[in-house]
């Protein structure tokens, strides 16, 4: 029964270094994601922005991360068929569901500067005459130099 | 260390064993009986101290020429037979006359005995465990997979309802090769959102190795290898059967197996046919955040994660004294769903009405896959020799289902020319023909093992989604395996292998344009996605070991070097993985990832109690790394995040602790923890650990097995998994906190009217605990592990012809 105890012993005092290695130590790594600010007052788009068909609007947000920003990736696309992956809380008032014809389609990456942690990019996007109303999804990707992604999905409205 | 250093030694250990051989002229002869006096062929007799082995002729008698003098141990083993072992000394001729016992409750039960699982791991240098179907039925999981996962070091990746991967120390997909009924099992290895097309009820007894086995194995074998092995054939002169019944509470799953078999003297078949089906699990949460959109859950109700699988099984052969062949033929069969609200990681707006107007139908998005195999053994033993033959045919066919979704530059709408049905999102075609050939040499004290595989590949890809081009492969191996038994404590091994590996992938071209960006004007253009590519691959592995068994104390070492060929997907993936919103960019020029595998083990058998620990150190020079970087591509990757795969110095080391006590007679306690470490030594990700590091794990387990009236076997048993916080992690990774879970497992055999009933019953997550599990493939998207789960189970053997 002793030895059992003392084996008992042995490993639980095992386990706590096992779990004091893998917790205690500052790591060593970057572990922290990007940001997307879209807080600022003249940041653009925001949740249930509106941007005009022949017409250009500026792309306007706020991207930091801790040790070094990546890239940047928009992507805009139709939501006629109502899926979600607004990242935002609060929903838009959606249009009816209906087929695309010739639905808008942008996508676009914008390689950042090396040694940025913190970059306002502004960028002049025109929205075609010819293209389908109504609701779009405005997908804002930002990665860091370690690879960590974070991504902004934004419901806008195209009149 | 050089790989010539390495040759250098093995070489000289080679010279060694050879200066020990020598021979004396001795024989030793016998007969084997039953208790009714009836002799018993294809009894299959070995001497310990030379590793000599033979079976046992029609008459019942053996004989083994050409012995030195000496100490033997002799065992002897017949399927539904007790085993028979016995010291002997050898100093002139012998005869001998034995007799067998027969088993009690033999039926289709596994015949592996506890001091044979004990020989067979105090004769492997590497790590081994063998669970029979006792364990199976015991633990049952939701796959075989799922089930080996009480087995320290082993952990699974999955998907859903347990279709799962195995991990062996934290490295899975094409690092862990899984064998069935002697050939390497091949299915779509490297996706982590379908499981093994294994049925669990088919299976016999599992080894599991732990260590660099491509000596063995082949290509991918860098972790371990799983070796499923069929039932025992029945023994001769008996017909009879089981029927598997089958229920679990979680996901409302019902199922059977009915197997029949019979034998006359040299022929026999087993014939096996499983059904199971499924709704959708069940999670302790009524909410779910995918990417921050919260999902509420139907009862809940992981929304379309219904399946069912099916399996048939047939075989059939001819044993005799020197001669045995087999034939396997089996086909599974699954269909299941996907978690509606995240296929891929983007929670589209799905038809919750639809979805949740049954919890057992299977809707968009799905997967079936078919899985069919035809498997030939043959041995035949002559002399010193035992010479195997596996020769086999196997096509995976996988198919994933999805509404048509314009991801990047594809059409809004699906154009009607397309002859791809319009809900195929991709399909895999895989035709795989293999041959094994192997010669067993007794040759005094060395056991040799010579061997050669050869196999053919053939994949095509369907659907209007790219991942991975279709592609062609081949590949041969050779080896030389030597076992030396250079006295009664202590064993050596020494392997050699030698393997070529050609693969040819082929052009792929998408179906639409894409807008591609030439210096500012957007030209619309069908983008080359996949090009021509062949690439032909050699590799030279090997290992040593050794086993040094003394009384109470086993002491294993072993080191080796292992191999894996560049996968299809490493080499030529280039496309977008909406399931993680990468673009997945393969790298033509990757070299074989090669692995340095360090291992011990030492063991303590006492009476009442054992201890195992199993260290090892593993290093890889090129691990083959799916690297998410800091760019982002418009051309080939719709905007999405590019990942690239890359290769990178590896340093991993852990160790598993085995502990057994017993209190008294009924009473049993038993310890087993776990620990993994990796680190990437170079490249962009130095520093960070491995994707999919299982965290260290501690599972503590009361057993008792009580003696009651009318009742046999009876057991009752808890386990306590305490599993550690994972803080090691890679993009795209999230820290995962630490959980506990306990599962009751509980069952007993009894007779109603002299049949038999073997009754099993399991309460996994026994608290409905929520918590999240690293290595799943939901992880990313938050989804918490299946809740609580009865599983409930009922096997009813039956004889219809005993042997006499």
């Amino acid at each position: 029964m002793n030895k059992f105890r003392g084996g008992i012993l042995m490993l639980l005092s095992c386990a706590a270094l096992m779990a004091g290695c893998s917790k205690d130590e500052a790591s060593p790594v970057d572990e922290t994601y990007p940001v997307i600010d879209i807080t600022a007052a003249n940041a653009f788009p925001k949740q249930c922005s509106v941007v005009e068909r022949g017409k250009s609007f500026t792309f306007r947000a706020t991207f930091s991360d801790n040790v070094e920003l990546g890239s940047v990736s928009v992507d805009v696309h139709h939501n006629f068929d109502q899926h979600s992956h607004s990242t935002e809380v609060s929903a838009c008032e959606m249009e009816a569901k209906k087929v695309a014809n010739k639905p808008f389609l942008l996508i676009q990456d914008f390689p950042l500067a090396a040694g940025l942690t913190n970059h306002v990019l502004e960028k002049e996007i025109a929205v075609p005459a010819d293209v389908d109303p109504g609701d779009y999804h405005f997908l804002v990707r930002v990665t860091d130099k370690a690879g960590w992604q974070t991504i902004k999905g934004i419901s806008i409205k195209v009149k | 260390m050089t790989t010539s250093v390495w040759k250098g030694i093995f070489t000289a250990a080679f010279c060694m064993f050879s200066l020990l051989l020598h021979a004396q002229a001795l024989r030793l002869s016998g007969s084997i009986v039953n208790a009714a006096g009836q002799p018993l062929a294809n009894v299959r007799i070995s001497l310990s101290a030379q590793n000599l082995q033979t079976t046992s002729d029609a008459k019942g008698n053996f004989r083994f020429e050409n012995l030195q003098a000496g100490k033997y141990r002799l065992s002897a083993q017949l399927e539904s037979y007790q085993l028979l072992q016995q010291e002997l000394e050898l100093s002139g001729d012998r005869q001998l006359r034995l007799l067998l016992h027969e088993q009690q409750h033999q039926l289709q039960e596994v015949v592996v005995r506890d001091n044979l699982v004990q020989q067979r791991k105090q004769e492997e240098s590497l790590n081994v465990e063998v669970v029979k179907a006792d364990f199976i039925q015991r633990n049952l999981g939701g796959s075989l997979m799922k089930t080996l996962e009480r087995l320290p070091g082993i952990k699974t990746i999955g998907i859903g309802s347990g279709q799962s991967k195995p991990l062996i120390r934290g490295l899975g997909f094409n690092r862990v090769v899984v064998v069935d009924k002697g050939m390497k099992h091949e299915g779509q290895q490297w996706g982590a959102d379908h499981g093994l097309e294994l049925d669990q009820f088919a299976a016999g007894s599992v080894e599991l190795i732990k260590g660099a086995a491509s000596f063995v194995y082949g290509s991918d074998a860098i972790a371990g290898a799983i070796d499923v092995k069929p039932a025992p054939v029945p023994a001769a002169y008996t017909l009879g059967g089981a029927v598997d019944l089958i229920g679990k509470s979680n996901n409302d799953l019902y199922g059977t197996s009915v197997n029949v078999f019979g034998r006359n003297q040299h022929l026999f078949f087993d014939a096996r046919y499983t059904d199971q089906r499924y709704g959708d699990y069940r999670v302790p949460t009524d909410t779910v955040f995918v990417y921050d959109y919260a999902v509420r859950l139907h009862n809940n109700q992981l929304r379309n994660t219904a399946g069912r699988e099916s399996g048939m099984h047939f075989s059939t052969g001819y044993l005799s004294d020197h001669f045995r062949s087999i034939f396997y033929l089996s086909n599974t069969y699954s269909k299941s769903g996907f978690f509606a609200n995240a296929h891929g990681l983007e929670p589209r707006r799905v038809d919750e009405v639809l979805h949740d107007a049954s919890s057992r139908d299977i809707q968009l998005p799905s997967q079936r896959v078919n899985h069919f195999k035809i498997i030939n053994r043959s041995s035949y033993q002559f002399a010193a020799h035992q010479l195997e033959l596996e020769l086999g045919y196997q096509r995976n066919f996988r198919e994933e289902f999805s509404m048509y979704v314009n991801h990047g530059f594809m059409p809004p709408q699906y154009p009607e020319s397309m002859t791809i049905p319009t809900d195929l999102e991709r399909g895999f075609d895989k035709q795989v023909y293999a041959a094994n050939l192997r010669d067993n040499i007794s040759l005094g004290a060395h056991r040799l093992q010579v061997g050669l595989n050869l196999e053919r590949q053939n994949n095509t890809i369907d659907g209007w989604g790219f991942l991975v081009p279709s592609f062609n492969q081949s590949t041969a191996g050779a080896f030389v395996y030597d076992k030396l038994k250079v006295n009664e404590d202590l064993l050596l091994h020494g392997a050699l292998r030698f393997d070529y590996g050609q693969v040819k992938l082929f052009e792929y071209r998408d179906w639409f344009p894409s807008s591609i960006n030439e210096s500012g004007v957007a030209v619309p253009e069908n983008v080359v996605r996949a090009a021509d590519l062949t690439r032909s691959f050699k590799s030279l592995v090997w290992s040593l070991g050794m086993n040094y068994n003394r009384e109470q104390l086993e002491l294993k070492a072993n080191v080796g070097k292992s191999f894996r060929m560049p996968i299809a997907k490493e080499l030529g993936a280039n496309g977008v993985n909406y399931h993680y919103f990468s673009y997945e960019r393969g790298n033509p020029n990757l070299d074989p990832e090669q692995s340095y595998q360090l291992d011990f083990s030492a063991g303590w058998n006492a009476e009442k109690w054992s201890v195992q620990l199993s260290p090892f150190y593993n290093y890889f020079p090129n691990y083959i790394y799916l690297n998410p970087t800091s760019a982002h591509d418009r051309n080939y990757g719709a905007g999405n995040q590019v990942f690239e795969y890359e290769q990178s110095k590896v340093m991993r080391y852990g160790a598993e602790l085995q502990l057994k006590y017993n209190f008294w007679r009924n009473l049993s306690t038993e310890v087993l923890a776990e620990y993994l470490y990796s680190e990437q030594l170079s490249g962009t990700k130095k520093g960070y650990t491995l994707p999919f590091s299982p965290p260290a794990s501690l599972l503590l387990n009361l057993s008792w097995n009580p003696e009651l009236r009318g009742l046999a076997n009876s057991y009752f048993s808890v386990d306590l998994r305490m599993t550690a916080a994972q803080n090691s992690i890679v993009p795209p990774e999230k820290k995962t906190p630490g959980y506990k879970t306990v599962n009751v497992q509980a069952g007993t055999r009894f007779k109603v009217q002299g049949q038999e009933f073997q009754l099993s019953l399991q309460a996994q997550n026994l608290f409905n605990s929520k918590y999240l599990n690293h290595t799943s493939f939901y992880r990313l998207i938050e989804l918490p592990e299946a809740g609580r789960n009865l599983i409930l189970s009922l096997k009813i053997p039956f004889m219809i012809n005993k042997a006499e």
